[in-house]
């Protein structure tokens, strides 16, 4: 197939999703809608549907609401972070899922550091984001090396460390680290100095992480495409038999893979800290991981595609708070509606038919066209 | 009433998912009682033919007849249903179960309706293998009957199921110049009891021998049907590739210079406590090939896959150019010098998944040449792959095609291409040209010799007897896990005498085969 149809294929393929999702969506809006009668009901649905698709774009009178699009951006800084980290890891076939517990350490020792350590000016968010990403690096090598060197599913290790370390954090923050003149469990006020400077103004919290985010995914791409541990890494993906005879270092590469995945995973949580918060208080996993996996598989585990996959995430993410503040239609549904357009999404016989309509299309004009020119050779040889 | 056809395939074209047109308006008919010969080049549509006729695939277009009636096969079982049975070249049995298990396997007899009767099996399974003059034993497990043996199973099992049609995928290449006489003998007395047999092949002498009929496939498209009384074997060859095939390679003697691949003594038990190599020695020199010839599961894969560090021997020793490559890395293996033509090339040779370029820059990632800094040279990689490309003939849209949409016999060019150009100086080239086409099996060949001679010691592990011979300086025959016996000029050699040795009907001393050490 010719990369025209390719890419025509994809785009109708995922607009065919979102719009099966919406569907859904809008059958279950209208269940829980409230109102009286039936019209009421509809006109509830359609505000619902409103606030879900255009809220984060526009206000109710049309304008462009900066403050929704800037929120929507802001959100999407921990997740490209943990989509980048997750989609590294996958590529080398590794099911790591370790992202989640990464972002809340990286996180909790950027936060330490930013208590603690006395450095001047921008030394100190910097110093305390390069620790919180390589306490996670390192915090992978549990996972990789066992799985390098012992064959231990590394699903299983990753998903248990993620709480693990969870439990560890709160450990620390309720008995040695917590600021106890305080009336919740968070530690002291980072020094002023450890604030990563915002991009806008407005309470939206559009820190420069969000820059360093999109430099994240260039080098995340020219690491996966350009280099030698970059193509080692995708091979070993495809198949690691295949690998180890080339004379690749597999064992090296599936270790090399997890601890970097774990770098970008702790770098995305020092930054949400030190970009968000003034202190650390957060008493749960944040969940930022799990929502990379979903960014790293709509992304098909290509890093270019990650900030894409994370806009779609976060814009559908605010839609759904506005709707849940303004039309009373439960927030819960966001995660129906999300799981709908993945399914559809990650499902390989969807549409598989009207691919392969497209399919033989293109290989009967491609065979004409061979015939067509092995016809004029014959005609220029006579 | 015309000749009477029980199989009728009319305009049948097959378009893959991956964009591969495996068939383009193919008509193929069998008459009743015949045997039929498909032939083709791998790639040219045999086996998408054959998996629609069984159910396993459905045409794009075109209908098909079974009986004069029109069938819908939209899988296996309604194909057996139709009478139509098949046999695969990788047989689908059940090694831990007993052959009248095995033959019984979905049709199972019961006692009292609960339990299974065994009996009943043996009994099925010994009505049958007397019925049809193809001797089996019933009570034998699978894992430990030979090739030949298991496939009867197959054949056998297709008939109890009420086959009338048989398709045989490429019968042969497994078996022994003996075993394949005798299936011959099968197969004939099978359709003197009014069975169909379609028989896919690529070995002209066979089909000359056995055939009624042929149909021949080029890239897709039927070539006509042929009577195989009137044709030659060089008009089915130039009917299949298009051009005349040499298919006898030419080479000068060789003169064999120092040693680089020493073996000593080696060992290996396997993980059932079978001892699979029992001190096997020998030496490969530079500028000559040294074929080993043995019918499969005499210790030859584990022969290579000791020699690559894909498994860990008990005992010997193995050195290239003096140096130790046994336990090391495939990385250290590599850097001394090896090549390896894998045996299996859809696991060790390629990722299907990535593309012709990536499969081809595989070993050679970390050269300096493709690398600028930390960043590959993207434009070095594209000239030395497009290089290769041009080099080996591989038939591809463009470098970033993926491999797994190349026909095998590109596929091999691609692992062939990678192993002999990263200046190797010593090439295992394990069943180099198996299941791939002419044209390609001769480009594999020549490639060989041409390297041979320019000082590569190449070491040949082929079941082809023929490959092996007319490729081959010298050789060795291994048989039960030992060196049986030494050639050191492979000219004059018979057929029949390599059979005995690989048998084991026939063993040279211990100080015959120890010539092949040169020491």
């Amino acid at each position: 197939m010719n990369k025209k149809r390719s890419l025509m294929f994809t785009l109708v393929r995922g607009t065919a999703a979102i719009l099966i999702a919406l569907l859904v969506a809008t059958v279950l809006i209208f269940i829980s809608a409230e109102g009286a009668t039936f019209g009421a009901k509809i006109a509830q649905t359609g505000s619902a549907l409103r606030q879900l698709l255009i809220g984060p774009a526009f206000r109710n009178n049309g304008t462009v609401s900066v403050k929704n699009l800037t929120d929507v951006l802001a959100a999407m800084i921990p997740i490209i972070f943990t989509g980048l980290a997750t989609c590294v890891m996958f590529s080398a076939n590794q099911f790591n899922l370790g992202a989640e517990g990464g972002i809340m350490l990286g996180a909790f020792v950027s936060a330490l550091v930013a208590v603690y350590f006395p450095l001047p000016g921008a030394l100190l968010p910097i110093a305390a984001v390069l620790l919180g990403g390589i306490s996670v690096g390192i915090m992978m090598l549990i996972p990789a090396v066992l799985k390098a060197k012992l064959g231990v599913s590394e699903m299983v290790n990753s998903l248990m460390l993620n709480y693990a370390v969870m439990y560890f954090i709160k450990y620390l923050l309720n008995t040695h680290l917590a600021d106890k003149t305080k009336g919740q469990i968070m530690t002291y006020e980072f020094q002023p100095n450890a604030a990563i400077p915002q991009l806008v103004d407005n309470g939206s919290k559009l820190s420069w992480g969000f820059v360093v985010a999109l430099v994240a995914v260039v080098l995340c791409s020219l690491f996966m495409y350009r280099t030698r541990w970059g193509y080692a890494t995708r091979m070993i993906g495809i198949n690691q038999q295949f690998s180890k005879y080339s004379g690749m270092n597999v064992a090296g590469i599936i270790i090399l893979s997890q601890v970097l995945g774990g770098l970008l995973a702790g770098f995305g949580g020092g930054i949400e800290m030190l970009g968000r918060y003034t202190s650390f208080n957060w008493s749960a996993l944040p969940g930022y991981g799990w929502t990379g996996i979903t960014v790293a598989i709509l992304a098909g585990n290509n890093p270019i595609y990650v900030p894409l996959a994370a806009f779609f995430i976060s814009y559908l993410n605010k839609g759904c708070s506005l709707m849940s503040t303004y039309s009373g239609v439960p927030s819960q549904l966001i995660d129906i509606l999300q799981a709908v357009i993945f399914l559809f999404f990650a499902a390989k016989q969807f549409l598989a038919r009207y691919r392969q309509r497209l399919v033989v299309k293109s290989t009967e004009e491609e065979l004409k066209l061979a015939a067509a020119a092995a016809a004029a050779e014959e005609g220029g040889a006579k | 009433m015309p000749e009477e056809y029980v199989i009728e395939m009319k305009g049948i074209t097959k378009v893959y998912p991956n964009g591969t047109a495996a068939n383009q308006d193919v008509d193929f008919s069998v008459r009743k009682g015949e045997i039929h010969a498909l032939m083709g080049e791998n790639g040219a549509g045999k086996s998408t033919l054959m998996k629609m006729l069984f159910g396993l695939e459905q045409p794009t277009s075109g209908e098909i007849r079974v009986n004069g009636e029109k069938v819908n096969l939209t899988s296996p079982t309604v194909a057996i249903s139709k009478g139509i049975g098949m046999v695969h070249q990788h047989f689908m049995l059940v090694p831990s179960l007993t052959v009248a298990e095995n033959m019984v396997l979905g049709m199972v007899p019961k006692k009292s309706g609960l339990f299974i009767d065994a009996k009943k099996a043996v009994e099925i399974t010994k009505e049958y293998s007397e019925k049809f003059n193809l001797h089996v034993d019933p009570d034998a497990k699978v894992m430990d009957i030979p090739v030949g043996m298991k496939q009867k199973v197959e054949i056998l099992k297709a008939l109890v199921r009420g086959a009338r049609i048989l398709i045989l995928d490429e019968p042969t290449a497994v078996l022994t110049a003996q075993e394949t006489e005798e299936l011959f003998k099968e197969l004939i007395n099978l359709k003197k009891q009014g069975y169909t047999i379609i028989f896919i092949s690529h070995k002209l002498n066979e089909i000359m021998q056995i055939t009624d009929r042929m149909t021949i496939l080029r890239r897709g498209r039927s070539m006509g049907v042929h009577n195989t009384a009137d044709v030659t074997p060089e008009k089915i060859s130039r009917l299949m590739v298009g051009r005349d095939v040499i298919l006898s390679v030419q080479k000068e003697t060789a003169c064999p210079k120092e040693e680089v691949l020493r073996v000593r003594d080696l060992e290996y038990v396997n993980e059932w406590g079978k001892k699979m190599l029992d001190k096997v020695s020998f030496s490969v020199r530079s500028g000559e090939i040294l074929g080993i010839a043995g019918v499969e599961g005499n210790g030859q894969k584990e022969l290579v896959d000791m020699l690559f560090h894909l498994d860990i021997p008990n005992a010997g020793t193995a050195t290239v150019n003096g140096e130790n490559i046994l336990g090391v890395s495939q990385r250290a293996i590599r850097a001394k010098g090896v090549s390896l033509v894998p045996e299996d090339r859809m696991l060790y040779g390629i990722a299907a998944d990535a593309t012709i370029e990536e499969n081809m820059i595989s070993d050679r990632c970390d050269a300096k040449r493709l690398n600028k800094g930390l960043l590959f040279d993207m434009k070095a990689i594209h000239k030395e792959v497009d290089q290769l490309i041009a080099d080996y003939t591989v038939l591809c849209k463009s470098s970033r095609q993926k491999v797994g949409s190349l026909s095998g016999g590109n596929i091999q060019k691609v692992v062939v291409a990678r192993e002999f150009s990263n200046s190797p100086c010593l090439i295992i080239a394990d069943q180099p040209t198996r299941g791939i086409d002419v044209g390609a099996t001769e480009f594999v060949r020549k490639k060989l010799v041409e390297l041979s001679r320019s000082g590569v010691a190449v070491l040949l592990v082929s079941a082809d007897l023929n490959e092996v011979m007319e490729l081959s300086d010298s050789l060795i025959v291994m048989y039960g896990g030992r060196v049986a016996a030494y050639f050191e000029d492979t000219k004059g050699l018979s057929d029949s005498l390599m059979g005995e040795y690989m048998l084991g009907l026939k063993q040279q001393t211990p100080e015959e085969v120890r010539r092949v050490c040169h020491e």
